[in-house]
């Protein structure tokens, strides 16, 4: 489990589970970084879950498919499954934008 | 206007929840965004990635210049990388479902079907692997993963390794040779001329070597 930290105190709590370093999982931290820093500079916070090395701890967010990014914070929870390439549906998942 | 219940109301803005999240599984899938799934329940979780994300790692396994090998616990191999059929002298083909001992020398044999069995406790094993042209090749056998009862062994050539001590044994050899004909020329000839310079090319070649096995065997200190 490693972290990356975007602020001193990020109000954003978000955690995105991987299979190792799958290329989806490569991609889905990639666009998610790129993502954040665009949109939430400063108020971040991502914890990478390997569900390789430790597969029970998808129980916690229930956890089908890899990647899966999970809000934590600010709630309510939300769940977005994918490589998060599709980056209209990345912001509308984490409501950083309005459905159309 | 019929009034709707609240408790089927919550339950039915929970199921519309749950429906999205399954359609937002279904259209990751069929959009190619995801690469694994968990499956089994909790604490028996596993993970299956597809075989897409192997990729990488199957490449790199088929082009390193160890030879890899994944072993059941009796020693046949179910998967062997080129590297290893080189080393062998055999088609890569000709290696699945074969039993690793029979391209290990007699001797070894008993040795490497103790590792094999023992593999979760011993790091590794050295032993010969005999190639289909009777040459006995030195090497090493190491654990790189041991799951679900099979070993991924990884075989590295000690020959390279052996080289710089070979070359020293040479030059000592040469050295000697150099003396004793030293002894037998008579004094200040052009002869001796070219002994002595010889003698010096040979220990800067000792230099190098001696450099070589500091640079591939760093001191317990470092």
């Amino acid at each position: 489990m490693s972290t990356v930290e975007g602020a001193d105190t990020p109000k954003w709590n978000l955690r995105l589970y991987t299979a190792g370093q799958s290329p989806k999982s490569l991609a889905a931290l990639a666009n998610l970084k790129r993502v954040c820093e665009e949109h939430l500079a400063g108020r971040y916070s991502i914890e990478v879950v390997d569900l390789l090395k430790n597969p029970r701890l998808a129980k916690d967010d229930q956890i089908v498919a890899i990647p899966t990014l999970v809000r934590k914070l600010p709630q309510p929870l939300r769940r977005i499954v994918g490589d998060l390439s599709d980056t209209e549906r990345t912001l509308v998942g984490l409501q950083l934008k309005e459905r159309k | 206007m019929e009034t709707i219940n609240p408790s089927f109301e919550k339950e039915l803005a929970q199921l519309k929840e749950r429906l999205e999240e399954a359609e937002d599984v279904r259209r990751a899938i069929t959009r190619g965004e995801v690469d694994a799934f968990v499956v089994g329940p909790g604490a028996n979780a596993r993970v299956l990635l597809l075989a897409n994300a192997y990729q990488r790692y199957r490449q790199l396994v088929e082009r390193m210049h160890q030879g890899a090998i994944t072993a059941t616990p009796g020693g046949q191999m179910l998967f062997a990388n080129q590297r290893f059929a080189d080393l062998v002298g055999v088609p890569l083909a000709q290696l699945y479902t074969a039993p690793l001992e029979s391209y290990v020398a007699v001797g070894d044999r008993a040795q490497l079907s103790r590792f094999l069995m023992l593999s979760a406790r011993d790091s590794h094993v050295e032993v010969d692997v005999q190639r289909s042209d009777g040459v006995a090749i030195p090497v090493r056998i190491s654990i790189a993963s041991f799951a679900d009862g099979y070993a991924t062994l990884l075989v590295t050539d000690l020959r390279p390794m052996q080289w710089p001590t070979l070359a020293v044994d040479a030059l000592d050899s040469i050295r000697n040779s150099l003396d004793r004909l030293n002894r037998d020329l008579p004094p200040d000839t052009r002869a001796q001329e070219s002994l002595r310079s010889i003698s010096e090319q040979l220990n800067g070649l000792a230099r190098m070597i001696d450099e070589m096995l500091d640079v591939e065997q760093p001191k317990a200190a470092e």
